[in-house]
């Protein structure tokens, strides 16, 4: 039976069932994760899920039921069942639940893609990653190569009971490799593009080819084995450069979650956790310096949080969420706008299995000028930080911790030693108020964060962030480790 | 009884088994229902069904190529076509000069696991009601936000080396957060069975601790003593289960254990076990490849004991495999997913009784890797830090962030709880533990509530 088909049965069902508003997703994902060690193929998983998710409003209260297992009858069901868990929901009281207004979306709309990531060969893409492993096993001192291709693709089929009528499919591509050397008990990495299986953007074939991972594999691998012998950074507080590769993850934990507007209003208290910005912080909470500005861009070519409509259907916006260092906007959906203000456009779901929550789309740090060698050449004392291993905030989103997989001593304008072990830690509106220098957009990069979590039942999105590398004054470093 | 059962699984896994001009092969299905009912500012706001089935099926061509493919659907036809694209893939595969072949059956698979009934059919009003029951429980003037779950899960395996498994378990957890201004608090619990949940006191037991939670004072971080409840021990037991308990990890030298096998890692009152027979556990009798799990001891006290093997680390070292295979091939090996840090001899509240100077924590938020090799975590404090003076909690103290190795937390314990529970960090996996009284713990840092 064709998507639609399933997906009118469904909606006509929760409507006769009582719903008030009812919007229904068909989802179909494909994925394959394709992952090299040591000149094997270590493992390759290929998965195809599609299902049927129903979210409703009965009384003001949502419900929401899904299930992969499907035919009309089952359909009809869901609805059902959906409708039967928002009567239950009134168990509770409280104000209902009311949507800010949207115009009803009718569009189709694909990815822009180069060459289909799927179409390519296993034994290409295997070769590839074989190449990669060569390359890095070439390093005297290697322990381990691994090299990963990882290839998504979602299909989305919305509809709702005021008319929306989306057909949107998204397809996104990732790879990178890990060079592991190990010895006196010591264990150190360094990746390429980025860390935890590399770099990821909306798009084909052409971002794996952009990372070109067999010329970097040499230069990674050295890096690794230069860790092991590397001393640990120790503690001080100084000049801190962090590359893009981090610095997106800094943008992530410290800048985007604090304002999603779910948080703000405690709808995550118990788990992710809530904000310590407010709702009355829009316009007045100095976030950081004159030097931070922050854009929520769901347009932007390549992001992971790139699409034409979220998940009700609201189309793709970019909005201020920090101008010159003053919080301008928050995350938000059609039940949690500002005032008078329409939704944002920030609304995902996990697949067909998950109700929409709000969610990161591409949070970028707008560039600055210059690029990271004028950076380095302008900092008198202090380290370059490169590429995120750890990552902790509480859940208020103030005091966090990084360790990064390598450190370089900046002394005189110059790149110095290397460090291994390094972390650095501090409190969100105290590290963003020593921002000082943000790079150009000749350094600006879309990187990918594939692994968000947030929600209960857990769901994973996946979100972009445009960063160059930046600077930041008076900053807390240290390492771990003997 | 379940909504699948057994019997309609394995046909299901059994569709795949047919497949044209493969040497072996195999099919995991793996269905799982439930229903989540999560309240925030004590209202319940995102109540959720959901059910997904899905089928893996591994095919290997040529002696040694091997491949996967993965559908969620239940009708044959779905799932023979995944045996093909899992059977194309094979064809495309280099060959894997270690494929060790594919278990045979067992003789006997281990009695696991708890399936309630009540539990699997429990319907989202019953989850309301209870959420609604304890919300009119709470002192005025707060605010609640969690959830309960119900789920059922049921699993079967069928190769065609003979072994046919299938088994079903139940779950039921419930999560409470209490706001009560400057100071919250936080309680959970987690059984096979819905009715074994008290969650009348976990209400109580979070809003107790919101209202002692008030007006936290600051706290200079630094090394200090402390109280450990169960389900911040929890987190540390879960760490090390993903830091290097399975043989895979150690033979690729990226486990804390290594060179450390037989050698004292931890303090003699602590004994870590992986069980999933286990009464007070939610699991099944069988791993990912269909071999029967096993009980293991892998800190015996205090001494690093024994190592997880799946079917292929277990083949390449001759012993027998232990049953804590993943859906193979797997990048990661084998995992040890039902572990339990042994219950001491002290009552809960006598650790605190204990304790001269210092914390008594509640969770842990957000708990990260910082170093493997020595095991060092990151990671905060949350809703329920405390000080502690001559025996007794005198007043709340802000968050705090620690970073701390786990194995030199765990050599310095002083005491074990005699009550385990069984306990998560955010639903990521669960190990069921004991509080623990730990001379030395490091704290490196302070947040601003």
């Amino acid at each position: 039976m064709e998507p639609e088909e399933l997906t009118e049965l469904a909606l006509e069902a929760a409507v006769a069932a009582g719903a008030g508003y009812a919007d229904v997703r068909w989802v179909r994902e494909e994925t394959e994760g394709l992952t090299v060690v040591d000149g094997r193929v270590d493992n390759l998983e290929a998965e195809e899920s599609s299902g049927l998710g129903v979210r409703v409003l009965v009384d003001g209260c949502w419900g929401f039921a899904a299930s992969a297992v499907l035919d009309p009858a089952r359909a009809r069901a869901l609805a059902g069942r959906a409708v039967e868990v928002a009567r239950a929901s009134a168990a509770t009281g409280g104000e209902p639940v009311r949507l800010a207004p949207a115009e009803p979306a009718v569009a189709s709309w694909s990815t822009p893609v180069g060459r289909d990531p799927f179409a390519v060969p296993l034994a290409e893409r295997v070769d590839l990653l074989l190449a990669a492993c060569d390359a890095q096993r070439s390093v005297a001192g290697v322990a381990h190569a691994k090299g990963t291709v990882d290839l998504w693709r979602r299909r989305t089929v919305l509809w709702s009971t005021e008319g929306t009528r989306v057909d949107q499919t998204v397809t996104q591509t990732g790879a990178g490799i890990e060079a592991t050397a190990t010895g006196g008990g010591d264990l150190q990495q360094r990746s390429w593009p980025n860390s935890f299986r590399g770099q990821f953007q909306a798009g084909g074939w052409e971002v794996v080819e952009a990372a070109d991972l067999v010329g970097n594999a040499p230069r990674v691998a050295a890096e690794a084995v230069q860790l092991l012998a590397a001393p640990v950074l120790p503690e001080r507080v100084t000049t801190v450069i962090l590359d893009g590769q981090q610095l997106s993850l800094q943008v992530h934990e410290s800048v985007g979650h604090p304002l999603e507007l779910d948080r703000i209003l405690g709808m995550e208290a118990a788990y992710a956790g809530t904000s310590f910005v407010g709702p009355g912080d829009l316009g007045r909470l100095r976030y950081g310096s004159p030097a931070m500005s922050v854009t929520a861009d769901a347009t932007t070519p390549g992001g992971l949080g790139t699409f034409a409509f979220d998940d009700e259907g609201v189309p793709a916006q970019r909005s201020p969420l920090v101008a010159e260092g003053v919080v301008a906007g928050f995350l938000t959906s059609r039940e949690t706008t500002t005032d008078g203000a329409g939704s944002g456009g920030a609304m995902r779901a996990d697949g067909w299995g998950a109700m929409p929550l709000i969610r990161m789309t591409n949070v970028h740090l707008e560039p600055g000028q210059g690029t990271l060698d004028e950076l380095v050449a302008d900092t008198a004392d202090g380290v370059l930080l490169s590429v995120n291993r750890s990552w902790s905030i509480d859940d208020r989103r103030v005091n966090f911790q990084f360790g990064v997989e390598a450190a370089w001593e900046i002394r005189g304008g110059r790149l110095g030693r290397l460090y291994r072990n390094a972390t650095y830690d501090g409190r969100t509106t105290e590290l963003w108020g020593s921002l000082d220098a943000v790079c150009g957009p000749g350094e600006w990069v879309v990187w990918g964060v594939p692994n968000c979590g947030k929600g209960q039942p857990y769901q994973n999105a996946r979100v972009g962030h445009g960063a160059a590398p930046a600077r930041f004054r008076d900053v807390h470093v240290g390492g771990v480790g003997r | 009884m379940t909504a699948f059962g057994s019997e309609r699984l394995l046909e299901v896994a059994e569709a795949a088994l047919g497949t044209g001009g493969a040497d072996d092969v195999e099919a995991l299905v793996y269905r799982q229902a439930g229903g989540l009912t999560r309240f925030a500012a004590s209202r319940i706001h995102q109540s959720a069904w959901r059910e997904d089935l899905w089928v893996r099926v591994r095919v290997v061509v040529d002696g040694n190529r091997v491949g996967t493919a993965t559908v969620h659907a239940a009708d044959p036809a779905a799932v023979r076509a995944t045996a093909g694209r899992a059977a194309e893939v094979a064809r495309t595969m280099p060959p894997d000069p270690g494929y060790p072949g594919m278990p045979g059956p067992a003789t006997a698979y281990p009695e696991a696991g708890r399936h309630d009934e009540a539990t699997a059919g429990a319907d989202p009003a019953t989850r309301a009601g209870l959420v609604a029951g304890v919300l009119r429980r709470l002192p005025a003037g707060v605010a609640a936000a969690g959830a309960c779950e119900t789920r059922e899960l049921e699993i079967a395996l069928a190769n065609t080396r003979g072994v046919r498994a299938a088994g079903a378990t139940t779950g039921a957890g419930f999560s409470i957060l209490v706001d009560a201004g400057s100071g919250t608090g936080w309680a959970e619990g987690t059984e096979p069975a819905l009715a074994d949940l008290d969650v009348a006191t976990l209400g109580e037991r979070a809003a107790r601790k919101a209202m002692d939670s008030r007006e936290p004072r600051e706290l200079a971080p630094g090394t200090y003593p402390v109280v450990l409840e169960p389900n911040a021990a929890s987190v540390m037991v879960q760490w090390l289960g993903w830091l290097g308990f399975g043989a895979k990890a150690y033979d690729e030298g990226r486990s804390f254990l290594v060179g450390r096998l037989g050698q004292r890692v931890c303090s003699p009152l602590v004994t870590i076990v992986d069980d999933a027979t286990a009464a007070d556990t939610i699991g099944v009798g069988f791993d990912f490849e269909g071999v029967p799990k096993r009980r293991v001891t892998l800190i015996d006290e205090g001494v690093a004991a024994s190592l997880v093997y799946d079917f292929r680390a277990a083949t390449g070292h001759g012993v027998e495999p232990t049953g804590h295979g993943l859906p193979a091939p797997s990048a990661e090996g084998a995992l040890p997913m039902h572990l339990s840090l042994l219950p001491g001899q002290t009552p809960q509240a006598d650790l605190v009784a204990g304790l001269e100077r210092g914390l008594l924590v509640t969770r842990f938020h957000y708990t990260n890797l910082v170093n493997l090799m020595d095991t060092t975590i990151t990671g905060m404090t949350r809703d329920g830090t405390f000080w502690v003076e001559d025996g007794r909690v005198v007043g709340a103290v802000r968050n705090l962030r620690f970073t701390q190795s786990i194995l030199e937390a765990l050599s310095s314990v002083r005491a074990v709880g005699a009550e385990t529970e069984m306990a998560t960090e955010d639903g990521y996996g669960a190990a069921r533990a004991p509080a623990l009284a730990i001379d030395r713990f490091a704290f490196s840092s302070a947040t601003t509530f």
